[in-house]
């Protein structure tokens, strides 16, 4: 007489074990798949052909940047070939040569160093995501560092840092000579070795970016490397309103 | 054997919980960056920007176009290449440089505190608005410049001290550089609410003359 209502409170507790998971699960799974919904929904609505067109654009400025570099390599070659024929004309060319290689119009190779800049891969609590990952003006630092170390070349992720250059950033999303970009980044750099190291590790510069490492696992890797190759600027020189004097 | 199949049962669920649970804090916690996640508003200023580029690399292909057709035709004709090679050292003196400058464009003077940083991301917003030749006071940026400061607050340019207030001259179209510097949202508005009672003020110019880089670069 005893046994069956002890039997029965036994139930009813594993009942009421299984119970309290089992809403939890369904809450879990509920708000897993309406946040999925609800970004499938406005993704197709909105973005597709938004982001349709920027990946078209892109392209189309891939094909545009090759396109530049073959006419000014023709352009090129005619005023080589000219130069052979006059002193006037081989003089002027070697004042165009020294100032492409200075303004960047040539692949550049030598040794240097080599900046790796990443957003952080470790799981960081949402307040603390901004100061986790990188941004355009981190970039515009490391490049700022690196002419006041010497540097002779550089390039992010193979866009090469003109006069004209511009480091932007739209949402997360960061443009180098306006082509899209994400991190990880890799800074090429060439020039004095020694001098651009010990300007890295002044601990006085960069103070934000060293910070956020160190707290909350920002990529930041300075390394010495050799035999590097920044390529030559691909895009316009855009000179319609400047006049030289 | 009930017993058993309960615990099994509760732990099966447990495990569940906790792989979702997990899911769930690491959608929230780890950033994403791809292009599918940004914002309608993000893709249209992207688009903006891609298409400006694209125009300007289509405007600069038909003039290359155009300027090695007549360098062959001049060649052809025994005249030789001389003008078209002093029309290219004319753009890269100004793109590297190492020519003085003049031309319609803007200018921005700030007065009050302000640093080197942010001086370095004034010139980078200025040239993502098309500028082709910036001045700082009396100092040329070039392609390798770098902005720093001194201990007594003035600010450098190529280590070359420059004191406020600060007057930043790009030259380039005045209309797309001022509407880039003073859209809302844009960097002067930025620039306003960080350096509270620094003064910024923003202006078209129709003639700017920018000195030469004073360094020769190596």
């Amino acid at each position: 007489m005893t046994a069956a209502p002890s039997t029965e409170r036994t139930r009813l507790a594993h009942s009421l074990v299984l119970l309290l998971p089992a809403v939890l699960f369904g809450l879990l799974v509920s708000v897993q798949w309406r946040t999925q919904a609800e970004r499938n929904e406005l993704t197709v609505r909105y973005n597709t052909p938004l982001l349709d067109a920027a990946k078209t654009l892109q392209n189309e400025q891939n094909t545009l940047k090759a396109q530049l570099a073959d006419l000014r390599a023709e352009l090129d070659r005619i005023q080589t070939n000219a130069s052979t024929q006059s002193g006037a004309a081989k003089e002027l060319q070697a004042r165009i040569d020294a100032l492409k290689m200075v303004a960047g119009l040539n692949e550049r190779t030598g040794d240097g160093v080599e900046v790796v800049l990443d957003d952080a891969r470790d799981t960081v609590a949402a307040k603390d995501i901004e100061k986790s990952i990188c941004h355009n003006t981190d970039l515009t630092d490391i490049v700022n560092q690196a002419w006041r170390g010497g540097a002779e070349a550089i390039a992010v992720n193979d866009e090469r840092i003109v006069g004209s250059s511009s480091i932007y950033c739209v949402g997360s999303t960061i443009m180098v000579n306006g082509t899209l970009m994400s991190p990880p980044f890799k800074v090429i750099v060439i020039g004095p070795q020694n001098e651009l190291l010990t300007t890295y590790e002044d601990p006085t510069q960069l103070r934000d970016i060293k910070q956020r490492r160190d707290v909350y696992g920002l990529g930041f890797r300075v390394s010495r490397a050799s035999g590097l190759r920044v390529p030559p600027y691909r895009g316009a020189l855009n000179v319609r309103y400047a006049t030289p004097r | 054997m009930k017993t058993n199949a309960g615990i099994i049962s509760v732990t099966v669920v447990a495990l569940f919980l906790g792989v979702l649970a997990v899911t769930q804090i690491q959608a929230q916690d780890v950033y994403s960056r791809s292009l599918q996640l940004e914002t309608p508003a993000s893709l249209t200023t992207l688009i903006a920007n891609l298409s400006e580029r694209n125009n300007a690399i289509k405007d600069e292909i038909l003039d290359l176009r155009l300027r090695t057709e007549t360098a062959r035709d001049a060649i052809a004709s025994g005249r030789g290449s001389l003008a078209e090679g002093e029309h290219q050292l004319g753009q890269l003196r100004v793109f590297a440089a190492v020519s003085a400058v003049s031309g319609a464009g803007i200018s921005v003077r700030v007065d009050g505190t302000f640093d080197e940083r942010a001086l370095s991301d004034l010139v980078n917003e200025l040239r993502n608005a098309g500028a082709e030749a910036i001045a700082v006071n009396t100092a040329r940026v070039g392609p390798r410049s770098w902005f720093g400061a001194t201990p007594d607050h003035a600010l450098t340019v190529d280590a070359v001290a420059v004191r406020g207030p600060w007057q930043v001259r790009a030259v380039g179209s005045p209309e797309v550089m001022y509407v880039a510097m003073t859209r809302i949202g844009g960097i002067i508005g930025q620039f306003e609410l960080i350096y509270k009672g620094t003064r910024f003020a923003v202006s078209k110019e129709s003639a700017l003359e920018l000195p030469a880089l004073v360094t020769p670069l190596r």
